[in-house]
């Protein structure tokens, strides 16, 4: 019912692929494509809300500005042209007013933002020189930057203040407003910004290098959910990146920087590979394009002089970051549209926000926003790999959860499956039982019919026509013959068919032994017959009836004074099989007088009994009869038939 | 002609059988053989009888009116060790044979048997020869193949303890079972063939559980009780 219910909505796809399968993915994009521009606006504020602020009371912002020469008035934030060199830096040179009895504690001088390094000098003395800490001089880091100005130094009144920024290109140089004031003052805002730009950056950079650990060895144990090692190598990549001290250019050893450049857009190719694996898509062989960027960037900076990887960065990088950032927002929008679960979509925001905050950069960059030069894109990236990280060790534990509780049906399943399989197995096993003992019931009934029921009959009969003595022994003593061999042949024999001609030697000789007919036991292979573990009551019956009757035969009608038994395994091609014949020293059955018509029908029909006998159990039967005897050969079979063939 | 013990005195025989014409027809081929016979119907006739004196021969049907022969075989045993046992059957079924055997029974005789086999047992058994059957001897060996250590349920029919006798016993009763004379088997095994009878006179004594705490004993040592 629900296989038809689920076929037809494909049938209708297939017929009008357009119209319902468009319908299907606005109904889905649309609400997601809101929840994004949602998301753009509360990222924007949130931006802006969150901007830090700092104490204006002790801005300077009026400062003039020498640079190459030229000697001009500028108001900070101030951005200065792109230089390639650290020769002759602008020179900012302002002024504060100090007053000793305003404050009893120590004045800073405190920078929130530069690029890409300072040196600061009040009245002449240097007072903080920022190339020294290699953090404070990476450009995508907002690091600030604070010093506290020597108590000596200050003057009463107005007092100078230099900055000289040391700007690598190719991004221009950039100076936002200095303050200058009590260090109590300052200091809040410092810290604000160093926990915002320079703890925080630390501690994404710590849990992504767990996570990446963390990733790494589930992908190591897990080599087919390739997930999880492109996840842990972006996270190494960014720790690396984010721990690594950059060179101050001239540094010799520049070329770490390329590598350093190059991780961020392989960063983010290895990103965009993640969404798309992530979502159960197969990795495209040209989607190796993306790392060609990155790869670019890293192999011009291993060979390359300082400012072309740079530039190269600016050209080539960053575009790439911005591409992998569309096209794991295309992705995951892709994904919200098929899957609609709880993963595309918080990724999908998630890729959103790390968007808006490249978008913000960006316009930073060109100028367009002016935001004091926060570069937030890294700070949220890391965000967005620890919350992926987290989500991804999530989706781990519920697995295994899941995995837990699987174990826990299965074994209650199993269980319920061996009671069931008991149960029937208890069914099937009474049935079988009470099948077997209702073909035991019904091969009894034939079997005693066959003799006994008979041979009672014909006591009874005899004595009604008042016949004394010797027939009515004689059909007394058969149909007891023949109740012992019924009850013999029940016994288990194991296949031994052996063991049950033993038993018929000795009632064969205690029949014969009246008669003054001695019986020749002779077993011509030491085993006697070969093992048939196949062998069933039935087969015994039959065999041991057509002895008797051999037996009866040589006794009644060929008066003979000797019966041979020979017991013996022959071997054919297809393997061993076994021969009892039985020989006398009679007349013959052939050979029956002419007025013993009557007896010569009555050994017919023995004949034919013992033939019907031998053909039920597969077995082969010869006579052969004349003046000096009869020679009975029971030839068995190799196997003997599983079902009475010859019964029905 | 009279059968006579070693002390030239007759052989006498307690025929204890509740059927009259089987009784009658088994009297007639012991007395003919000539043997002296009391006979019982009962086993309390039985028991009056034995008050007299113990007989050479105990022939006895095991399904009496009042009670089993089982029980007048195991008296016997206790009372007159020496005295012969053997149990009348009609069939010669296992299942009651084997029960006689374990209380000191040697063989059974059929109650069809022909009056002269009746008389060659008899005087077989008296000699000191133990007379077993194919179906008997099948019996003790396929129980002391299919006699599983650890298995969980005993077998079918009546308890048997095999696990005294000797390979060289199994190997006798195998070849008995499957229908060799004693000749046959004592040359097969490189024996003697007077050895035969004696061997079977100790497979009977084997089989026999003596009292009833050696029964225990039995059951424990098969495993059929835990302690």
């Amino acid at each position: 019912m629900s296989e038809i219910a689920a076929k037809a909505p494909i049938k209708a796809a297939t017929k009008a692929p357009t119209r319902p399968r468009r319908r299907l993915i606005a109904s889905r994009l649309v609400p997601y494509l809101l929840l994004q521009a949602l998301i753009v606006i509360a990222t924007i504020l949130g931006l802006r809300l969150l901007q830090p602020n700092d104490p204006d009371d002790f801005a300077l912002s009026g400062f003039s500005l020498r640079q190459d020469g030229v000697t001009l008035p500028v108001t900070l934030p101030h951005f200065t042209a792109s230089r390639y060199s650290l020769d002759d830096p602008p020179l900012y040179t302002g002024s504060f007013t100090f007053r000793r009895g305003e404050a009893a504690a120590g004045w800073s001088v405190y920078l929130p933002r530069f690029s890409n390094a300072v040196e600061v000098a009040v009245d002449g003395v240097v007072v903080l020189d920022s190339r020294r800490d290699a953090n404070a001089n990476r450009p995508d880091r907002n690091t600030p930057q604070i010093a506290a100005i020597p108590a000596s130094l200050l003057r009463e009144g107005a007092n100078e203040i230099t900055v000289r920024l040391f700007v690598w290109g190719p991004l221009k140089g950039f100076l936002d407003t200095v303050y200058v004031g009590p260090d109590a003052a300052l200091r809040p805002a410092y810290e604000t910004r160093t926990l915002l730009f320079v703890t925080l950056p630390v501690v994404f950079s710590a849990w992504q290098s767990i996570l990446a650990v963390i990733l790494a060895i589930m992908w190591l144990m897990r080599r087919r959910e390739p997930v999880y090692g492109v996840l842990a190598a972006a996270m190494v990549l960014g720790v690396v990146q984010a721990y690594v001290p950059p060179p101050v250019p001239p540094a010799a050893t520049s070329r770490l920087a390329a590598v350093l450049l190059a991780s961020a857009p392989i960063e983010s190719a290895l990103v965009v590979m993640f969404g798309v694996l992530f979502f159960g898509w197969r990795w495209p062989r040209y989607g190796m394009l993306l790392f060609v960027p990155g790869l670019v960037v890293f192999v011009v900076g291993l060979i390359g002089g300082p400012p072309l990887p740079r530039i190269l960065f600016l050209v080539l990088g960053i575009p790439t970051v911005g591409l992998c950032l569309f096209l794991m927002a295309w992705v995951t929008a892709t994904a919200v549209v098929r899957r609609q679960d709880a993963a595309s979509f918080t990724i999908g925001c998630a890729v959103t926000i790390v968007l808006v905050c490249w978008v913000q950069d960006m316009l930073t960059v060109l100028e367009i926003v002016s935001n004091d030069r926060i570069f937030v894109s890294r700070l949220s990236y890391s965000a967005m790999l620890v919350a992926i990280g987290a989500g991804l060790t999530w989706r781990f534990a519920r697995a295994l959860n899941q995995v837990d509780s699987f174990a826990g049906q299965l074994v209650t399943r199993v269980r319920e499956a061996e009671e069931r399989l008991k149960a029937s197995f208890v069914r099937e096993e009474e049935r079988a039982r009470a099948a077997a003992l209702a073909n035991e019931r019904t091969r009894l009934m034939r079997d005693l019919h066959d003799g006994l029921g008979g041979q009672l009959v014909s006591i009874v009969a005899l004595s009604e026509r008042g016949h004394e003595g010797a027939t009515i022994t004689d059909a007394a003593r058969a149909a007891l013959k023949d109740l012992r061999l019924v009850i013999d042949s029940m016994d288990d024999i194991g296949g031994d068919l052996m063991l049950a001609l033993g038993s018929w030697r000795e009632r064969a000789s205690a029949q014969l032994r009246p008669h003054d007919i001695t019986l020749d036991w002779r077993v011509a292979t030491p085993q006697g017959l070969p093992l048939h573990p196949e062998l069933r009551p039935w087969h015994v019956i039959q065999i041991v009836r057509i002895l008797d009757e051999a037996v009866t035969n040589a006794v009644k009608h060929a008066q003979a004074h000797r019966i041979a038994v020979t017991i013996e395994t022959l071997d054919a091609s297809e393997g061993p099989y076994g021969l009892i014949s039985v020989t006398d020293d009679g007349h013959g059955f052939a050979l029956a007088g002419q007025g013993e018509a009557a007896r010569a029908g009555q050994t017919a029909r023995g004949l034919r009994n013992m033939g019907n006998r031998a053909a039920r159990c597969g077995a082969v039967l010869d006579l052969s009869s004349d003046a000096s005897g009869t020679r009975v050969r029971l030839q068995l079979p190799q196997r003997f038939p599983d079902s009475d063939a010859a019964a029905g | 002609m009279t059968e006579q013990g070693e002390t030239g005195e007759a052989i006498t025989i307690l025929l204890v059988e509740d059927d009259a014409p089987t009784c009658w027809r088994l009297q007639d081929a012991l007395v003919k053989a000539g043997y002296e016979v009391r006979s019982a119907g009962t086993l309390g006739e039985a028991r009056s009888v034995l008050a007299g004196g113990a007989p050479r021969v105990l022939l006895t049907d095991l399904r009496l009116p009042d009670g089993h022969g089982i029980e007048l075989i195991r008296e016997m045993r206790q009372r007159f060790p020496d005295t012969e046992i053997m149990v009348i059957s009609a069939l010669g079924d296992e299942e009651s044979v084997i029960s006689a055997i374990t209380v000191g029974a040697t063989g059974y005789l059929l109650k069809d048997a022909f009056p002269t086999d009746i008389a060659t047992t008899v005087r077989d058994l008296v000699a000191g020869h133990s007379p077993i059957s194919a179906s008997i001897a099948r019996f003790i060996v396929r129980r002391t193949q299919g006699a599983a250590p650890n298995s969980a349920e005993p077998p079918p029919g009546p308890a048997l303890n095999t696990a005294r006798l000797t390979p060289r016993e199994i190997d006798i009763l195998w070849g008995i079972a499957k229908g060799f004379s004693y000749a046959e088997i004592a040359s097969h095994l490189g024996l003697s063939k007077q050895t035969v009878p004696g061997h079977i006179k100790n497979i009977y004594r084997k089989l026999e559980v003596h009292t009833r705490s050696e029964a225990v004993f039995e059951a424990v040592q098969q495993g059929l009780i835990k302690l």
